[in-house]
């Protein structure tokens, strides 16, 4: 296939000053998104979903990575687990809508039921009408395949390849950097959870988030309280990259209510707040008063779900008296968030000409976008260089 | 009761699982699928007993009814199922 006057790897991998963005095919090449799927999606910690969306035992969802079939489910001992939605038998899809379990998992098409840890519980008819076992199906060895999964910040992390190093590890350095924003968080309810089907490609949607330079243009609203000398670069290559703000203002009421601050911050955050990408493709936002959260689900090359998701540090359902203010809120950042779909959509149109090079950086004001490219160069290139030496070993 | 009767008996079973299917009803369809499972076990018709009571155990593991393991067990007895 034919992608043009295309910049190399390499090239990405450059410093800042001389460096191209990522080549045409990474945005709009169906071998290169499979080639991504593998190495930045599923080899990482890759978000799926929230644990809010299975709130109580027995609760199941489906859930696709990139088209990986997946469910999520709350076990009997209120722990989160996620597993291949493909029965082990004939490969049905198990899982088809979200809804409550009473008992175990029935594959719709000959009914093998699994346990919600995932083990195979029954067979029917298996070894003929009405005899439920046969020597050659061993059902504990055909238990669901369990994908690798934890949860952080209410968020529901999958790491599909089973080989990343453990969650913790994976995200130490974002986990060290907000460790004061580590106590509970509570959805902020139906009103606060809102969804954009976007046609982009997912990477256009985590550049977008990194970046602070577009802000007076496409956000001008943001402008008068938020202005772009306010902000600062946030860059930990190999892992996040994002931006602050050093003027954050709290959202107040008619009768000047506002959110009760996250329990015992540091100065920092009273005017202080981050927007950070924990690659690939969870991005976050912490804030005194309320975080979010935005999970990008990969439809294809040139689609992506964007999940927007907003969190508090109290309980909702107890403070009626702050309704009218969640549902303000969730507005204000549905607005801002919204004003970004074009430019995500006319980015990814743009990578369908054929002369576009990948771009050339700011140096002063592209550097988190630059530190995401680089992720995504560097993972793909050692992939391709294991490969290579895999297919080029001797025999000997 | 007459072999005749009992023959229609279990049509009128299938009929009233099929209406259990329709409305959605599984806890309704194994109490049914058990019942028959059970009485034709007892006049040692053990191959459509182990059958229907096949039936009933799924679908009491799905509503998560404990009588399913109590199926469980009568399969096991006729060698019909292992733990
Ligand atoms: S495919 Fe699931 S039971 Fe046959
Ligand atoms: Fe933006």
């Amino acid at each position: 296939m034919f992608y043009g006057t295309q910049g190399t790897l390499t090239e990405v991998q450059r410093g800042i000053e001389t460096a191209r963005g990522l080549p045409n095919a990474h945005y709009i090449s169906d071998d290169v998104y499979e080639e991504e799927r593998d190495v930045l999606l599923f080899a990482n910690w890759a978000g799926i979903g929230l644990g809010a969306d299975i709130p109580v035992p027995g609760d199941v969802m489906p859930v696709e990575l990139a088209g990986m079939p997946l469910f999520m489910v709350r076990k009997h001992d209120n722990e989160v687990a996620v597993f291949q939605n493909t029965c082990r038998h004939r490969g049905m899809i198990l899982v088809e809508e979200k809804c409550n379990l009473r008992g175990t998992i029935r594959c719709p098409y000959h009914s093998w039921s699994y346990n919600l840890d995932g083990s195979l519980r029954a067979t029917p008819h298996v070894g003929g009408p009405g005899r439920n076992y046969d020597d050659n199906v061993d059902r504990r060895s055909l238990g669901l395949f369990t994908i690798r999964s934890h949860v952080w910040r209410d968020i529901v992390f999958v790491n599909v390849s089973g080989a990343a190093p453990s969650f913790d590890e994976y995200a130490s350095k974002l986990l060290g950097r907000w460790r004061e924003h580590e106590q509970p968080l509570f959805h902020g309810g139906p009103v606060s959870s809102f969804a954009f089907d976007v046609r982009c490609n997912w990477k256009l949607a985590v550049e977008n988030y990194c970046e602070s330079y577009h802000l007076p243009w496409v956000h001008p609203g943001l402008n008068s309280y938020s202005r772009l000398e306010d902000h600062y670069h946030i860059e930990e290559p190999g892992h996040f990259a994002g931006q602050g703000t050093k003027v954050y203002r709290q959202i107040d009421g008619d009768k000047g209510e506002r959110f009760p601050d996250f329990k015992g911050l540091g100065k920092f955050w009273n005017k202080g707040a981050e927007y950070i990408v924990l690659f690939p493709n969870v991005m976050l936002a912490a804030q005194r008063d309320h975080g979010y959260a935005i999970i990008l689900l990969p439809q294809g090359p040139e689609r992506t779900i964007e999940r927007n998701e907003i969190y508090y540090g109290f309980d909702p359902e107890e403070r009626p008296d702050l309704a009218d203010l969640v549902r303000r809120n969730a507005r204000l950042w549905k607005g801002v968030l919204e004003e970004d779909l074009f430019v995500v959509e006319g980015m990814q149109r743009g990578r369908h000409g054929v002369r576009f090079d990948g771009g050339k950086f700011s140096p002063k004001m592209d550097g988190p976008t630059h530190v995401f490219h680089r992720w995504v160069a560097d993972k793909m290139h050692a992939s391709r260089a294991n490969a290579s030496n895999g297919a080029s070993a001797p025999d000997a | 009761m007459h072999g005749d009767d009992f023959e229609r008996m279990l049509e009128k079973a299938n009929a009233n699982i099929l209406d259990a299917v329709e409305l959605g009803d599984s806890e309704a369809q194994a109490a049914e699928y058990r019942r028959w499972g059970d009485l034709l076990n007892r006049r040692g018709r053990i191959d459509e007993g182990c059958f229907f009571l096949t039936q009933a155990y799924v679908l009491a593991l799905e509503c998560g009814l404990e009588y399913a393991d109590d199926i469980q067990q009568v399969l096991i007895s006729h060698g019909r199922d292992r733990e």
